[in-house]
């Protein structure tokens, strides 16, 4: 996720770097007001923390692995401005000291890291904390979806900026990226989440976004058989749910295999000519009366996602609730 | 204070290695980062260019008496982006900038000068900032950027991120070794909660030893100010490195796109 020198163009450099220090100016600013100089060692050890944790791999399946971003649970363990410092911190670290990512670049891996997979998705998580229940899950809960959108929204400005720059074709380059991410980012709201449970549970004021009102959890939350299962069922949706609507709009547009035999062996015609069931509400997975193509194909997809996701729920309880024969 | 991390800093700035070792961080910052600007906007195709920035670096590295294998090391670090721009060649279509074919794998020329492109850049970049590294250490780093006028509370922050950095990394590898000597591995993503909860042991624990420390140096007079770094003014041979690097760059940016041509 560091972009080294080179990958960023000068004009795009200088864009996101001027933007950067915006940020970064209006971050000092704000944390000026509320912390003295005094409190700085906290905010290192903070950083030191996030840079140690982005060293660390997840499994993402068998032996691939992702790593963390953490600048989501730096600004719910800090506050979203001191977490902006932080993420700055470790970058100019990882630029200076690790050869990791530009100093040309620097503006662009802030931009990603502390902006797109921060600033943004805290305010996922601060409006999701008005919307969902006002206690220790609601919290956990909200923690999970920002931290998840964090990392798709930090690979979208990644590939956008690279795409900006000449390096990439913006085409392809934004779904392949946002689409892997998906999956990265589960991990990411895996740990996340944990981390803010487990320190939730040994010491709640250390997470300065907790409101001082709620009881925190005694002990770390162990998810038991169903809550494993409903979180599973939860994550699979989200994922079939975001692949459908950001990504198949900009997938292939050629016929798929079967497609392409059957215009060439010559009974596509035959197909077309009567079609099983002419009433399909969704013909060509386009959604009628849409004029954009791609918020067309993307509504198409989440209906198509829902409704079947709905059927194999349906079809699954069927399954279950009938008795297997000789079991009583 | 003495730091036993993966990488022990001399104490004084004459340890460090050569004549650069011993020019002001603020003179090699200047000249290495405004290296890196320069290159960075060098057009793609100035091949002579980037041999020459090349010949430069070389020299540096070798004044810097720097390990090769060191700088080889670091140069890896870019190969995961090499790899995904590389993935990418098939798709760009420069109009009329023909192909390339190479056994099955047709690709296009436009597409490759991208990917000559970016991995020059980051190469030259790389070793430039390595060298400014290797030849200053953290900590003259810092005290230059401070003497730059970059703020103070954020340059003091990142002297507490790179001390507290080996603090961390010891108590994790403890966490680690624990949780290896019981034979656990996590494979799949369902088993990373059990990382989750390791990663939150890790900041409480982490965070409750800088608090001591905080409260230790607080009870001791501490109050946000670190200790004034010495203020020598820039030397004769400080202002000859400066403008020796910058103005080869330069010249070699403005002359660069005709040598080839």
């Amino acid at each position: 996720m560091h972009i080294p020198d080179g990958f960023i163009d000068a004009p795009t450099a200088v864009a996101t770097g001027v933007a950067a220090a915006g940020v970064v100016a209006y971050s000092l600013r704000r944390t000026g007001r509320d912390m003295h100089e005094r409190s700085v060692p906290l905010l290192g050890v903070t950083a030191a923390f996030v840079f140690a944790a982005q060293m660390l791999n997840f499994p993402v399946a068998g032996g691939t692995s992702g790593h963390l971003i953490g600048a989501l649970l730096a600004m719910v363990l800090l506050g979203p401005w001191a977490g902006v410092l932080v993420m700055t911190a470790v970058l100019v670290v990882q630029a200076l000291v690790m050869a990791d990512g530009g100093i040309t670049a620097l503006g662009a891996n802030l931009l990603n890291m502390a902006v797109a997979g921060g600033l943004l998705p805290f305010a996922v998580f601060a409006l999701l904390r008005r919307i969902l229940a006002r206690n220790v899950t609601g919290f956990l809960a909200a923690v999970a979806v920002s931290s998840w959108c964090a990392v798709v929204l930090a690979s979208a400005a990644a590939a956008l900026e690279l795409a900006a720059s000449g390096t990439v074709p913006p085409s392809v380059a934004l779904p392949t990226m946002v689409a892997v991410h998906m999956i990265i980012g589960l991990g990411e709201a895996l740990i996340t989440t944990t981390v803010v449970a487990a320190v939730l549970a040994s010491r709640p004021d250390l997470v300065k976004t907790f409101p001082s009102n709620l009881k925190p959890p005694a002990t770390a939350p162990a998810l038991g058989r169903r809550g494993r299962a409903l979180t599973f069922t939860g994550a699979a949706l989200i994922l079939a749910l975001a692949l459908a609507v950001f990504v198949s709009p900009f997938a292939s547009s050629s016929p798929d295999g079967l497609e392409r035999v059957a215009e060439e062996k010559g009974f596509a015609e035959a197909a077309l000519e009567e079609p099983v069931w002419a009433g399909s509400p969704l013909p060509e997975y386009v959604f009628p009366g849409i004029a954009n193509d791609r918020v067309a194909t993307a509504l198409a997809g989440l209906v198509g996602t829902l409704v079947l996701f709905a059927l194999v729920f349906l079809l699954g309880r069927a399954v279950r609730g009938r008795p297997a024969p000789g079991s009583q | 204070m003495h730091l036993h991390g993966p990488h022990p800093e001399p104490v004084s700035p004459a340890e460090y290695p050569g004549v650069l070792g011993r020019l002001d961080a603020r003179a090699k910052i200047v000249a290495l980062v405004g290296f890196v600007v320069v290159v960075v906007t060098t057009p793609a195709d100035a091949f002579a260019a980037f041999a020459l920035y090349g010949l430069v670096l070389s020299f540096l590295v070798g004044l810097a008496h720097m390990p090769l294998r060191l700088l080889g090391r670091r140069l890896l670090l870019i190969m995961p982006f090499v790899v995904v721009v590389a993935v990418f060649l098939p798709f760009f279509h420069r109009h009329g900038a023909g192909s390339l074919s190479v056994g099955p794998v047709t690709m296009d020329v436009g597409g490759l000068l991208i990917l000559f492109n970016v991995t020059v850049k980051a190469l030259l970049a790389v070793t430039a900032t390595s060298v400014l590294l290797h030849t200053t250490g953290i900590s003259s780093l810092l005290a230059g950027l401070e003497r730059l006028r970059v703020p103070r509370v954020f340059v003091l922050m990142v002297s507490f991120l790179h001390r507290y950095s080996f603090v961390v990394g010891e108590e994790f590898r403890r966490m680690r070794t624990a949780m290896d000597s019981r034979n656990y591995r996590a494979r799949w993503l369902w088993q990373g909660g059990v990382l989750g909860r390791m990663v939150g042991a890790l900041f409480v624990r982490s965070y409750e030893r800088a608090e001591r420390v905080h409260l230790a140096m607080v009870s001791r007079g501490y109050c946000g100010a670190a200790p004034p770094t010495a203020g020598l003014p820039l030397s004769l041979w400080d202002g000859a490195f400066m403008a020796a690097v910058l103005l080869l760059a330069v010249s070699i940016r403005v002359a660069g796109p005709y040598v080839g041509a």
